[in-house]
């Protein structure tokens, strides 16, 4: 087992932190307290390299392997405060370059590809509505097929990058008596007729990712567009799912490690009662806990790279790295407040924003208490 | 300008990340390299120059062991033609580093060499001026703008002087050092560093340049500054005064 990254690999990483340092981490407080999505910074991803990090390179991305890519997204997490446009460009990769990659026609691919990756195009999906949440396939969004054409009727909600995306993959039902064999993929692209994604949706963190409430009707979506094949939504949707569940984290790692950083600056600095607050156990173990879970989280985000690498199931691993590295992540900014104590509470200090990014972690991509169901069943449960 | 410059070679040299903690001391430092920033902006504008059509091909040009191969990708990243570099693991000083370029910049011929006005570790601020003398060009040192004239016969450089702004013409081939508010380089891309990693780095050695150099200067040891003690309160003007020419001896 090798634990070293290649020269290559070590020289992407390096070229991400120096890039994210340099040009992602201004008007970070500002943007977060006004909910403004970082358009220049977005565009700046793409020219890097970041959105095309997994597509391969006939269609403008970089084609690296899954663990090159966690790696380069954990480094991205470290050197950018912004954990809201990470957000959304993880919600970019995995729920909608993704799909494309994987069940676009060549012609979708040679159209959209190019631009989600260079940062001229912006994506996400649709699939959660106000009555389907953790029961996903209970959609009600319908799609109907008339001539060349789909008439979609409904409405989802908590749609990430909704006010700003050129194109959503928009789960919808086309024979609602087949169930969750009946839910289709489609390309929903901004300006197509009856198609609004502007109702923007306030929250508690990653406030610098935008979110609306998405509603569709009669809304006429080209048959081109539709994305893999009728009723196969929901293995498309899966198959994704797992993808984002594994890597959606990873630039949560590098946050974490930043403020593992920043709560070691703080306890060595400040002084109470005569000495450094890092010599008194109480701060000095939460700071250990906190080590411990980001090399736990990394080493199974690591593992999870890997893994997807070299064979196709990697549900389990998926599931395990998401809770795992939601959890640590809301507890390592959680104790980051406390050690930092009223300082830690306000928001000039960049702690207390972390934590309100983080909490999300615990809901997005399939709860926690999801997560324990899918690793349950199995682990023979 | 009609005619590009047929070539420009770009002098850059690595050096400890200034933005990682420096570890000086008897073991040398462990933080990572970094092509020198000055040198960065050098690189940067040649990259515009040729990007205006005013220039054809860009070389880089370095000085160091195999492991300085990461800090010349980076530069061919950023879009550098192609590179050479100078197998030499020695701690060079100014002299050495002038005639180690000078030997190069023979071979090469090309009409422009841009270069950082000093290095970032040792901030000697002379290989440009030594290698000018050395190869008997103009030079124009600490520049913040270049313009080339007549054809690429000439270069109208602005410099940065403690007096102000200083506009000088000097006349190619010649050196030109570049001063921090030149411009703003760009970032190595991905991409761009997977292109890099196509590209060949053409390794010399002193022998096969001609040139046998031996430093004039040693390195006999590095410390860190002594740290700040706690300052004291006076009392009074009078006391300070007392204090200022007595202990401290400014007045």
């Amino acid at each position: 087992m090798d634990f070293a990254w290649s020269d290559q690999q070590r020289e992407l990483l390096d070229a991400v932190g120096r890039f994210a340092r340099e040009q992602l981490d201004y008007d970070v407080i500002e943007n977060d307290r006004k909910a403004i999505f970082n358009h220049e910074a977005w565009r700046k991803c793409g020219d890097f390299g970041i959105q095309g990090l997994l597509v391969p390179t006939e269609y403008g991305g970089l084609g690296q392997d899954p663990l090159t890519t966690v790696a380069v997204l954990e480094r991205l997490g470290y050197a950018c405060k912004d954990n809201g446009l990470l957000f959304s460009i993880n919600a970019h990769m995995w729920t909608a370059v993704s799909p494309l990659v994987n069940n676009g026609t060549e012609a979708q691919k040679q159209k959209f590809l190019p631009g989600l990756c260079n940062g001229t195009l912006i994506g996400g999906n649709a699939m959660s509505e106000p009555n389907s949440g953790s029961d996903a396939f209970a959609l009600a969004t319908t799609a109907t097929k008339t001539g060349d054409k789909y008439i979609l009727n409904g409405s989802k909600i908590f749609i990430t990058n909704g006010p700003v995306a050129d194109l959503l993959v928009v789960f919808a039902n086309v024979d609602k008596s087949r169930g969750a064999d009946g839910v289709t993929a489609f390309i929903v692209e901004k300006g197509m007729p009856g198609f609004d994604p502007s109702h923007k949706i306030e929250k508690m963190g990653v406030r610098t990712s935008p979110m609306s409430e998405v509603f569709f009707e009669n809304c006429e979506v080209p048959a081109e567009n539709l994305l893999g094949k009728e009723g196969g939504g929901a293995f498309l949707f899966t198959r994704s799912l797992t993808w984002e569940r594994g890597c959606i984290l990873a630039s949560a790692v590098g946050s974490m490690q930043r403020l593992l950083e920043k709560c070691i600056r703080y306890a060595n600095e400040r002084r109470q009662g005569g000495q450094s607050i890092g010599k008194f156990q109480q701060v000095a173990t939460k700071i250990v806990e906190m080590k411990m879970r980001v090399e736990s989280a990394r080493h199974m985000l690591y593992h999870f790279g890997w893994v997807a690498g070299h064979r196709k199931a990697v549900y389990l691993e998926a599931a395990m790295t998401k809770l795992h590295i939601a959890d640590a992540w809301v507890k390592c900014a959680e104790d980051a407040i406390q050690i930092h104590g009223g300082y830690g509470y306000m928001t000039e200090y960049e702690v207390e924003r972390e934590l309100r990014d983080a909490i999300g972690a615990k809901l997005y991509s399939g709860t926690s208490e999801i997560q324990r169901n899918i690793i349950a069943s199995l682990i023979g449960l | 300008m009609t005619q590009p410059i047929a070539k420009i070679l770009v002098a850059f040299k690595s050096v400890p990340d200034p933005y990682e903690e420096a570890a000086p001391g008897g073991s040398g430092s462990t933080a990572k390299s970094v092509i020198n920033p000055f040198d960065e902006i050098a690189i940067e504008e040649a990259l515009r120059i040729r990007e205006r059509g005013e220039a054809t091909e860009i070389v880089g040009l370095t000085i160091g062991p195999a492991t300085v191969d990461e800090q010349v990708r980076a530069a061919m990243a950023m879009g550098v033609d192609r590179a050479i570099r100078i197998d030499d693991s020695r701690a060079l000083d100014p002299y050495a580093v002038a005639r180690i370029l000078h030997a190069a910049v023979q071979k090469e011929a090309p009409q422009v060499v841009l270069m950082g006005k000093q290095a970032v570790d040792d901030d000697s601020n002379q290989a440009g001026q030594m290698l000018a003398g050395l190869l008997g060009w103009p030079q124009a040192t600490f520049v913040s703008k270049v313009e080339f004239l007549d054809n690429g016969d000439r270069a109208r450089c602005t410099r940065e002087t403690d007096a102000g702004l200083e506009v000088l013409e000097v006349k190619l081939p010649a050196i030109i050092t570049t001063d921090l508010r030149l411009n703003e380089p760009r970032y190595v891309s991905l991409p761009g560093l997977m292109k890099a990693r196509k590209k060949p780095i053409e390794v010399l050695t002193c022998e096969q340049l001609g040139v046998q150099v031996e430093p004039l200067t040693t390195t006999i040891s590095t410390a860190r500054p002594p740290k700040r003690t706690a300052g004291t309160r006076v009392e009074s003007v009078e006391e300070l005064v007392a204090k200022l020419k007595e202990e401290a001896k400014v007045l």
